[in-house]
């Protein structure tokens, strides 16, 4: 530790406090606010039990919202990977592509749903659509560095065949990168199901539109039933992939057998 | 190969022998990575159809660039280079036609560690498939008894649905072999493929290719690091030293029968590698 980095740090942390002050960020508000929990605690034991046969319901909506946008996004998002990998084409074709995926990643899904609800009014669908943007900008991005990625022996020796760019992509960078996809899309699919249930917020569909309306109401304790349905799905969505991941992603990796 | 070749057979008559004689030609070809330093230095060389040709030299010495400008992966500096008499180089339509009959194997392999030995192997036979069928990896069964029949001539038939990453660097070597014998090339160029082998693999690694290139009729160049297996292996060897070709020699039957070369005797030769092999 030298004086510079005390200084620094003590910098940081004096702007955090000074800017927590700045934003009304009272540590004590949350204390005073913790009994809260117990309320809303007792609250879920009151609400009427058909309420979660609703919750079920919308999350159910908001599951096929985010496997519908996910497997779209991903495939829409694959072919522009591969014009967007500089090993794979010249400056005129990934420059416009990267350029065009960094735009769309410059929204956030909730942006996203705003501006389809507009387009396509209110509902799952401008909800799905959101999905697919945000799945597209961030899947191609982490598959066009996947595919920078492969190796360039095999790439090199299959060229020196004089195969054709397609043939190149199929027999090398395809199976080169596909463990990689595999963790990605596991990855957006759990990270879309989280976001989805927030889009309801902006009318956009899923089980965000009752969670949104139960606070609106007051009704906190109807709220936390929902997002308790939201809490459980993702764990499981969660356990699943770590399941899969392993069956396929560390296998293969150790040597084991794996279809791709 | 075009068919203006096979006219000019049939007009030349009997001095087409010569015509169609040489396969590799290199006029004072250099070749550099910075065009700065020169890696490879004026190099002559005139190999024959069927010739089994040994590129021999130390580590840096610039044996593996030779073979990428051979196969037009690479192109050279200065000088002239033609390999079927056309000028390598992967940007041209007219030679990347010619690519699907050079066999490369180089000194990594290049194999796909994902996938199984027999698709590795079909990629060798990608020219002849259209491009639909190559992307349903769809082959005709005429394709894969071919690839077949090569799996068990480099002993592998045991081993068609593993991954690459399940095999032992002996076996890999036979994969990226009998890749290129799928191609059925008219020349294999294989970059130090037994060196990192124990000295019985690498013997049976060699058998295999010296019975490929018997049968196949094919022009073979390869890259060696020790000089006594290419006497053993080739018909002629070139070794090189520092970017430079110092000397070809012819061999018959493991004897020396031609020894050209203006600055070393044969013994400064034979220590040379010598001397490396104890180090
Ligand atoms: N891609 C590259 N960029 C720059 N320099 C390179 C590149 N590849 C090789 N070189 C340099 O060119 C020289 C010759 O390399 P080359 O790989 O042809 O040697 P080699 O005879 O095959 O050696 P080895 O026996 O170790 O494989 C070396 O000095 C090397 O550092
Ligand atoms: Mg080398």
């Amino acid at each position: 530790m030298n004086q510079k980095n005390n200084l620094i740090i003590g910098l940081i942390i004096a702007g955090v406090v000074f800017m927590s002050a700045n934003v009304d960020a009272d540590p004590r508000d949350f204390v005073e606010g913790l009994p809260n929990i117990g309320i809303m605690l007792q609250e879920i034991t009151e609400v009427d039990s058909s309420l979660f046969v609703t919750a079920f319901w919308s999350m159910l909506e908001t599951i096929q919202m985010a496997f519908i946008g996910t497997v779209v996004g991903v495939t829409i998002a694959l072919p522009l990977s591969l014009l967007a990998a500089r090993n794979l084409n010249n400056k005129f074709v990934y420059i416009p592509i990267r350029a065009l995926l960094a735009a769309i990643r410059t929204f956030p899904s909730i942006l996203w749903a705003i501006l389809f609800v507009i387009i396509v009014g209110l509902g799952p669908f401008a909800g799905v659509l959101a999905i697919i943007m945000y799945t597209v900008g961030f899947i191609a991005k982490l598959q066009y560095e996947a595919i920078e990625a492969v190796d360039i022996d095999p790439m090199d020796a299959v060229s020196a065949i004089g195969v054709s760019k397609l043939q190149l992509i199929r027999f090398v960078v395809l199976p080169e990168s596909a463990s990689h996809l595999l963790s990605q899309i596991l990855y957006i699919f759990d990270y879309n199901i989280r976001q989805t249930s927030i889009l309801g917020l902006v009318g956009a569909g899923g089980i965000g539109f009752y969670i949104i309306n139960y606070i609106k109401f007051f009704e906190y304790g109807k709220a936390a039933v929902f997002m308790l349905v939201v809490l459980v799905t993702v764990l499981i969505i969660d356990w699943v992939s770590v399941r899969i991941r392993d069956n396929y992603i560390i296998k293969s990796q150790r040597g084991m057998q794996v279809r791709v | 190969m075009s068919l203006s070749k096979s006219s000019k057979v049939k007009t030349l008559g009997k001095s087409s022998a010569i015509f169609t004689k040489t396969i590799v030609q290199m006029n004072d070809v250099s070749a550099s990575y910075d065009s700065k330093n020169y890696v490879l230095k004026d190099i002559k060389m005139s190999i024959d159809r069927g010739t089994n040709y040994a590129i021999v030299g130390h580590s840096g010495s610039g044996k593996s660039t030779l073979l990428r400008l051979i196969n037009g992966m690479m192109n050279p500096t200065s000088g002239k280079i033609l390999v079927d008499y056309q000028t390598p180089n992967i940007s041209d339509k007219k030679f990347k036609s010619f690519m699907h009959k050079i066999g490369y194997i180089p000194q990594n392999l290049g194999l796909i560690k994902n996938s199984t030995v027999l698709e590795n192997i079909l990629i060798g036979a990608l020219p002849r498939v259209s491009g639909f069928n190559s992307f349903l990896k769809k082959f005709s069964d005429y394709e894969i008894d071919n690839a077949k029949k090569i799996l068990k001539q480099v002993s592998l038939e045991d081993k068609a649905d593993r991954k690459i990453y399940m095999l032992s660097g002996g076996e890999k070597r036979r994969v990226a072999i009998a890749r290129a014998l799928v191609q059925k090339p008219e020349i294999v160029l294989a970059d130090e493929i037994v060196s990192e082998l124990d000295h019985v693999t690498a013997r049976e690694i060699m058998d295999v290719l010296a019975e490929a290139q018997a049968t196949m009729k094919l022009t073979s160049i390869m890259v060696h690091h020790d000089l006594q297996l290419a006497l053993e292996y080739a018909d002629r060897v070139a070794v090189i030293k520092e970017g430079e070709k110092i000397l070809e020699i012819g061999v018959e039957g493991g004897r020396i029968v031609d020894f050209q070369s203006g600055n070393y005797t044969q013994r400064e030769i034979l220590e040379m590698f010598t001397n490396e092999s104890k180090e």
